[in-house]
């Protein structure tokens, strides 16, 4: 028996070749194949997931609990957050003057007529050394009342008189009448912490309030001014009663505001 | 893929919440001391005499006071069945700690005692502060009129007023007010008049036509309406005094929707005199001096002057500036003119809180918080130009009209089938239906 | 039944005659019958005579109606008459050989006489016609003013609105153009245009907008050379409008409505 060794060579190189060349083939077969058929699966990581959802309010979103608001609804005229010197005479151009005459250019919330309102907070005076210490916010006393309402509290002091004993449903007639006079959100919003401003006034026999004035500012303007504001929209509280005899009694009232 | 899901969903939740309460203010309230109403006990007024008469007017007057206390805005009333069974008629009888703790826990009691003597009823009545019993006492009254049920009525309105006044922050009642309206009852759209409560119904124009727009004078001597005559409408008048109709000038075209200044100095009403399109014109109260406000293309009509400085109109233009109509104000020179209403919707029939803040009016916006295709009663304030919405039916509301306390507005309603006279609280509340015969419409309330 | 002609007849001589004259009787005879024939028409009644029946004669029948024209509810008088009939039928009835009835009938009536003769002669007829007329009608009132409303009523026609516009679509122009022709043409007419509106809207507002709407017309009519003096304009707001469910039923009620005042 003869083995050609040398023709098994030269057979296995052309087989390897037509191997190789069949191999290159297939790999360009897949090659083309995945360029051109491609990418049939999921995009990972796309960015077309939900988002969360976008409440839109309701835009004729009224009012605040119990008051409809002004034409200022933020507090534009606020010239500083923790301003301590007592509050200038300062308008802004866009603020609604406090009324001192009747004659709105266009819609005023409110006409007041009484008299002697003062026009703007005047620089502060110490605060009155004859007054009779306030509840400081607890409950009820004979001498003075509180309230609360949303983000504020306030009180009021009958300066040397028993009238809170006597009368105090007149009292509380006050009270819900200041409080629903009250727009709290002229209050610059960025004010946090609690502050409290004093304004003083008068009754008359008839019930008309007078001789508005502040008696201690709070530090923060917008604060001061919602105050006074809140007993010039008032018109009148409701005779005096009938068993009192004098012919006004004077108050003091403080707003203790927090956000 | 969101790797932390909960960041956003504490987002969302808390969105929502804002959504919700949001909405929640929207059905929110203005107007009336509803912050903290006063706890009002009443018990049934004692029967101070033996005579027959004695018990049906008592029934009447308890029934009337307690209505009328009820629907004022300024209490809650403290339901009887927490009432100690003995029925006070004086103060002697009266153990005021009894009242002002559990389990009436008033703030409030008014009580006192009706007797019948001599065709005459007499009536006691007091209010007692019930968390003072050291001087409760805040006012006491009596009165005497004709024992008939009618006058028991009329007693009843005239003690409630008064505690109303007292304690509603010294604004006066309303419970001796009329209201003026259109019935067609009769068989034609006549003008009807009726107490604030719905009672004493009665007709008294006999126009045998139409009549419409009722509008009575401050001093609630005159009503003012349009009447359709064989070629025109014309504003016609009638004297309540004197219980007929009385003079006023014809004009060319059509005249209708009248209105009073709050002084009764001046008039005002639409007309088509000039140029056959209705604009809105100025007279004194007699007719006379006639001006003519507004020039615009299209129909304007139902003028309404602010009460509290009679320097200003509101009205409803339609057609010319855009083409549904909305309601504008301008000074009362005709200068000024400022558009209200948002262009949404179909806006008539303005009506001027007697504060001058706030106007009523009717609103058919097709999208909001009412059913598609309701026109309800909304309430804006002026200088801010926010709303609130009032009714929330499907069904049609229009004519809204203040009260002089500027607590409740009257308004009708067709949510039971046919146009119906409606009162409620400014806020919305306590709706009640207060006409039933026929076909009521138009409602417009008197002066106190 | 057979009636002999002999009970018209004036008897005959008697037979009994010489047997020699007999032919000169025969023609006598002969002669005599022939006299009696022509002559014997107008004696009526007569008992009959039992001779022997003489030769046929031919039936006559005579009608006549007298007026011969009456109005429905009037009445008539027949008249008839009849010669050597056996049977004699009056409309199928039988009837006498002459006479004469009262009728009234309700229409035009044709009367038939029939008379019948002996076996083998023809029948006799004769017709009479009754005409009867309807009373004449009243005389016709004066047309002028339904004249006047017929031509309105062709000429000018209501027109109609969309919702809260008071604005003329097309096709009211033309509805007002041809109106406008037919009203320049009277200007004795008075012409009334109330406007109105669905019941959907406000009562005061859709015053006004009838009112707009009413004159939106008239100045068209004017313009088109109507004379403003003729029209008239209200509103009628939504007072006139109807209970409505849908569409349809709210555009009818946004028209002007164009009348003739009288």
């Amino acid at each position: 028996m003869r083995v050609d060794i040398f023709e098994e060579r030269d057979k296995w190189t052309a087989p390897m070749l037509i191997a190789a060349g069949l191999h290159g083939l297939l790999a360009v077969a897949i090659v083309l194949w995945a360029w051109f058929g491609g990418s049939q699966g999921d995009v990972w990581g796309s960015s077309s997931t939900g988002e969360s959802v976008n409440a839109s309010l309701v835009s004729a979103v009224p009012l605040p609990a119990t008051q409809p608001p002004t034409d200022n609804v933020l507090a534009n005229d606020s010239k500083g957050l923790t301003e301590t010197v007592p509050q200038k005479a300062v308008e802004t151009p866009d603020a609604v003057p406090i009324p001192e005459r009747e004659t709105p250019k266009k819609p005023q919330p409110k006409a007041v007529t009484t008299a002697n309102v003062k026009p703007l907070p005047q620089p502060k005076e110490p605060p009155k050394d004859n007054v009779v210490p306030y509840g400081q916010g607890g409950p009820a006393s004979a001498l003075s009342g509180s309230f609360t309402a949303a983000n504020t509290k306030g009180g009021f002091n009958f300066q040397g008189s028993d009238f809170g004993v006597r009368f105090g449903w007149y009292v509380q007639q006050i009270n819900r009448t200041v409080s629903s006079r009250w727009y709290r959100n002229e209050v610059d919003p960025s004010v946090t912490t609690v502050h409290r401003v004093y304004i003083t006034f008068d009754i008359m026999r008839d019930g008309t309030p007078g001789n508005v004035r502040l008696s201690q500012s709070s530090g923060i303007p917008s604060l001061d001014q919602s105050a006074v504001r809140a007993l010039q929209r008032i018109d009148t509280f409701g005779p005096l009663p009938d068993g009192y005899s004098g012919s006004k009694v004077s108050v003091e009232f403080w707003f203790d505001y927090q956000r | 893929m969101l790797k932390t899901p909960k960041p956003v969903f504490a987002l969302l939740l808390l969105l929502v919440f804002a959504f919700m309460s949001a909405s929640a203010q929207d059905w929110v309230h203005t107007g009336t001391n509803r912050g903290a109403p006063i706890k009002l006990a009443v018990p049934d007024f004692k029967a101070a005499s033996g005579d027959p008469q004695t018990a049906p007017l008592n029934t009447v007057f308890n029934q009337t006071l307690w209505n009328d206390l009820d629907n004022s805005g300024v209490f809650e009333m403290v339901s009887k069945s927490f009432y100690p069974l003995q029925m006070p008629g004086t103060p002697g009888e009266l153990k005021v700690e009894t009242w002002g703790n559990a389990p009436v826990d008033a703030a409030m009691v008014a009580f006192g005692n009706l007797g019948v003597a001599n065709g005459k009823v007499n009536v006691q009545g007091w209010l007692f502060d019930a968390k003072n019993a050291g001087a409760p006492q805040i006012l006491g009254k009596q009165y005497q009129e004709n024992a008939t049920p009618d006058y028991a009525r009329l007693i009843a309105h005239k003690f409630a007023d008064e505690i109303i006044f007292r304690l509603g922050g010294g604004i006066p009642g309303i419970a001796e007010t009329k209201l003026y309206f259109i019935s067609s009852r009769s068989g034609h759209k006549e003008v009807w008049s009726m107490d604030y409560d719905g009672q004493g119904q009665h007709q008294l124009s006999h126009l045998n036509s139409f009549a419409l727009s009722p509008r009575v004078s401050p001093d609630n001597s005159r009503v003012a309406f349009s009447g359709m005559t064989a070629d025109s409408w014309q504003i016609m008048m009638y004297s309540v005094e004197l219980g007929r109709m009385v003079s006023f000038p014809r004009f060319r075209g059509d005249n209708f929707s009248p209105a009073w200044s709050s002084d009764g100095t001046k008039f005002s009403f639409s007309s088509s005199m000039r140029d056959g399109d209705a604009d809105i014109y100025m007279t004194d109260a007699s007719g006379g001096g006639l001006k003519r406000m507004t020039a615009t293309k299209g129909p304007d009509v139902s003028p309404v002057f602010n009460p509290k400085t009679n320097g200003q109109i509101a009205w409803v233009s339609g057609g010319g500036r855009t083409r549904l109509p909305q309601i504008y104000i301008m000074d009362a020179d005709g200068s000024n003119v400022q558009q209200i209403t948002n262009q949404e919707g179909y806006a008539v029939s303005p009506s001027w809180s007697p504060n001058g803040m706030l106007l009523a009016f009717a609103w058919f916006r097709k999208y909001g918080p009412g059913a598609p295709g309701a026109q309800d009663i909304y309430i804006m304030d002026i200088a801010s130009r926010q709303f609130v919405q009032l009714t929330h039916d499907s069904r049609r509301n229009d004519f809204p009209s203040w009260s002089p306390d500027g607590r409740h507005i009257v308004f009708q309603s067709n949510r039971t089938g046919t146009d119906q006279i409606w009162t409620m609280l400014a806020d919305g509340t306590h709706q009640q239906q207060i006409t039933r015969d026929g076909k009521n419409s138009q409602p417009n309330w008197g002066f106190k | 039944m057979l009636l002999t002609l002999a009970g018209t007849c004036p008897p005959l001589e008697d037979i009994e005659v010489n047997h020699r004259k007999q032919s000169w009787l025969f023609i006598l005879m002969t002669l005599l019958l022939a006299a009696a024939v022509t002559g014997c028409n107008k004696k009526k009644e007569a008992p009959p005579v039992p001779t022997p029946p003489p030769p046929a004669k031919p039936a006559t029948a005579t009608i006549s109606v007298s007026p011969t024209s009456i109005q429905k509810g009037e009445s008539a008088t027949l008249t008839w008459s009849t010669e050597n009939a056996r049977t004699m039928t009056l409309q199928g009835q039988p009837v006498a050989a002459s006479g004469s009835q009262t009728v009234s009938p309700s229409q035009s009536t044709d009367y038939k006489l029939v008379a019948q003769g002996d076996a083998g002669t023809p029948d006799a007829g004769a017709n009479a016609r009754l005409t009867v007329s309807e009373p004449p009608p009243p005389p016709p009132p004066p047309t002028r003013s339904a004249t006047d409303d017929e031509l309105f009523a062709q000429g000018v026609h209501d027109i109609y609105f969309d919702y809260d516009k008071y604005d003329l679509r097309s096709e009211a122009q033309s509805t007002l153009t041809q109106a406008a022709q037919a009203i320049s043409q009277h200007p004795d007419w008075a012409i009334m245009i109330e406007g109105n509106c669905d019941e959907r809207g406000s009562t005061e507002y859709n015053i006004g907008l009838g009112t707009n709407r009413a004159t939106t017309a008239k100045d068209f009519l004017v313009k088109a050379g109507v004379n403003p003096g003729q029209i008239q304009t209200r509103s009628n707001g939504k007072e006139k409008a109807a209970d409505c469910k849908d569409e349809a039923c709210w555009q009818k009620d946004r028209n002007d409505h164009l009348s003739l005042r009288h």
